[in-house]
């Protein structure tokens, strides 16, 4: 059991001329037993910050610790972390027995302690009638399981997940997604799980970072992330279908603060306008609402934006509802479900003022 | 009937195409196969039916006597050549291929200082023909106590072999996804075992393509086992099949039955092997 940290690490990787900073001066805290999981986009340096913790990369600046120790020169073997890749990596020359015995024989543990514990983690993981099959003839999320096996059979102090269920098909994701989190749950061990889905970080992780291009963008709880993202980013990344942006201005009118977008004006109740008085550096600001903050009515109402149905996206449950306030804006909106609504109706929006958010033009920071 | 339809379709190919394809690749099979079908009766039938040509069925009568006189010749016994060939094709199959594994991993994985000019040099020296080094090389393994030994030639054949299993693993060992490596070293592996346990097994195809190259190179070799190895007693399968040829007059029959013992070894090793070096040649794809 163990906590990991890494403090300003830098990962620079060079090929002839050229430089690339995959990772830039982070600085993470991930405590013990937690599941955390690094979000971003592809290219964000998320995997690279995961190998840097296993080991296989060296960093180029920065100290990196796991369970208070500074690991920064200790080669891989001598971290006692799991790894999962995305590929699953098993050995295809090794019956599933082997490739889960594998790092226990390493450690030269005694046979009949090593048939006990690939036994136990099989049952764990209901994959002790695949024991003697090679990993070409099983199936994807039998490979995935017996990925897990492996790294789990060791009783790690952390275990280190790269994309682990990005090969399965969309059905078996969502089943694995609850099973690994169970699981996470029942062994207790820190976990560090890198995904580029939104939705697989919302509903796995117990602290999420979300980084883009090799930098930090925020840590926190998936709550916090989605109701009080950090900055463009964030508010653009976390949440399905995402956040709508309205770029605009602040502007005072006899005393009072308006948000003025090109093709719609709106009163700024005043608590928000305190806080927009206090803080917005300049006038220029993006307003982000996301589609369930916004309710649509088909008559007009005072301080309702006017609008137009563009498309509709049923989606069972609920319809998103695509919006145009403009010509080239268009925002979606949650709808109701029992409204019948077509396409060129004309609707007003009216906000939750209590949940919007208004972001920094310049800096695409959060200002609310 | 079906396969073939499947056949034509994967590749494009109309009916026509594919007659024409395989009435050049049959005639291209037969040509090549047509001298050892000439070799093979020669050395069943008996000379008097050669003379009329092996292409002649008038009368045919089948023996192995051929065999037997080759094998069990008074001066030149083919039996013991035999012996020797593999004596001496073994090791300088399997150090050659050891020690190149291992070098060439080196070469796929490590960065080390001047990596790349070191396996370019490498590369260099392989085009050098062996009629050129053969003089130098006779004066050392003389100096040094290895002319007409085993070991001498066993020696030649591993460094010759050396160079080229390198160049042709390390392209295999590139093609390996870095990830097994990689899991084995976070699963607590060290390099060696990385190399033993994993990379050795799982490139067994390109590994085995090699040695099989290699050994047919060193059986095949004429030329090295005339310099070096000067005792007739210690004569390998290539060196003596010339001898077979007679005197006064040229015994074919003898000849052809000598040529095929010494084809055997290398054509069996193809064939035991064939599921492997098929995979290592075409690239393995590697599942799972």
């Amino acid at each position: 059991m163990a906590d990991v940290r890494l403090v300003h690490v830098t990962k620079v990787f060079r090929s002839g001329k050229r430089a690339v900073v995959a990772v830039d001066d982070l600085t993470l805290d991930i405590k013990d037993k937690e599941f955390f999981v690094l979000l971003g986009p592809s290219g964000c340096g998320k995997t690279t910050t995961l190998r840097l913790i296993a080991g296989l990369e060296v960093p180029t600046k920065g100290e990196i610790y796991i369970g208070g120790e500074l690991v920064n020169d200790i080669p891989p073997k001598d971290r006692d972390v799991a790894m999962v890749f995305q590929s699953y990596a098993l050995y295809p020359h090794m019956k599933v027995f082997d490739n889960i015995a594998f790092p226990l024989k390493l450690r030269k543990m005694p046979k009949r302690e090593i048939e006990r514990r690939v036994k136990e983690v099989a049952k764990m993981l209901h994959i002790e009638h695949l024991l003697d099959r090679k990993p070409a003839e099983l199936s994807g999320g039998e490979r995935q399981r017996v990925a897990l096996a492996r790294a789990i059979v060791r009783r790690p102090k952390v275990f280190l997940m790269d994309e682990p269920l990005s090969n399965l098909d969309a059905k078996l994701r969502v089943m694995a997604r609850a099973y690994l989190k169970r699981l996470q749950r029942e062994l207790e061990v820190t976990t560090i799980y890198v995904t580029h889905d939104q939705v697989e970080a919302m509903t796995m992780a117990d602290r999420i970072a979300v980084m883009n291009i090799g930098r930090l963008q925020q840590v926190g709880t998936p709550n916090e992330l989605y109701n009080k993202p950090a900055n463009l980013f964030v508010a653009g990344f976390i949440g399905s279908p995402p956040m709508n942006f309205v770029e605009g201005v602040l502007r005072e009118i006899e005393g009072k603060l308006f948000f003025d977008a090109k093709y719609f004006k709106i009163p700024l109740p005043s608590d928000i306008e305190e806080i927009l008085r206090g803080q917005a550096p300049s006038e220029e600001v993006i307003l982000g609402v996301r589609p369930e903050d916004m309710r649509i009515s088909l008559e007009k109402v005072p301080e309702g934006i006017r609008g137009r149905i563009y498309v509709l996206e049923p989606l069972g449950t609920r319809t998103i509802v695509n919006v145009e306030l403009g010509p080239e804006l268009i925002v979606k909106v949650e709808g109701p479900r029992e409204v019948d609504l077509r396409i060129g109706q004309e609707i007003w929006l009216t906000l939750d003022y209590n949940r919007i958010h208004f972001f920094d033009k310049k800096t695409e920071k959060a200002i609310l | 009937m079906k396969s073939l339809i499947r056949m034509l379709r994967e590749f494009k190919m109309t009916p026509v195409k594919w007659l024409i394809a395989n009435t050049i690749a049959w005639l291209i099979g037969f040509v090549w196969i047509l001298p050892f079908i000439g070799i093979f009766m020669a050395s069943i039938r008996p000379f008097e039916e050669l003379v009329e040509g092996w292409w002649n069925f008038a009368s045919f009568h089948p023996t192995l006597e051929k065999y037997y006189e080759a094998l069990f010749h008074p001066y030149y016994p083919l039996w013991r050549g035999l012996i020797n060939s593999l004596i001496i094709t073994v090791p300088s199959t399997i150090i050659p291929v050891l020690l190149a594994a291992m070098a060439s991993y080196a070469f796929a994985r490590f960065s080390f200082p001047i990596k790349n000019y070191l396996f370019l040099t490498m590369l260099f020296i392989m085009a050098v023909p062996q009629q050129m080094m053969v003089i130098p090389l006779f004066f050392m393994m003389n100096s040094i106590g290895l002319l007409d030994t085993y070991l001498g030639l066993i020696l030649i054949h591993s460094s010759w072999g050396i160079p080229w299993i390198t160049f042709f693993l390390r392209n295999y060992f590139s093609m390996i996804p870095k990830e097994y490596e990689e899991a084995a070293l976070v699963d607590g592996a060290t390099y060696w075992q990385i190399f033993t346990r994993i990379v050795f097994p799982v490139s067994l195809p390109g590994i085995i393509s090699a040695a099989v190259l290699q050994f047919a190179w060193v059986w095949n070799d004429f030329f090295f086992a005339l310099v070096f190895l000067l005792s007739p007693e210690k004569y390998v399968a290539t060196r003596i099949l010339p001898s077979l040829k007679g005197e006064y007059h040229v015994d074919w029959g003898l000849l052809s039955a000598g040529s095929i013992l010494v084809m055997l070894i290398p054509v069996l090793l193809y064939f035991a092997l064939n599921k492997y070096y098929i995979r290592g040649f075409t690239g393995w794809a590697l599942k799972g």
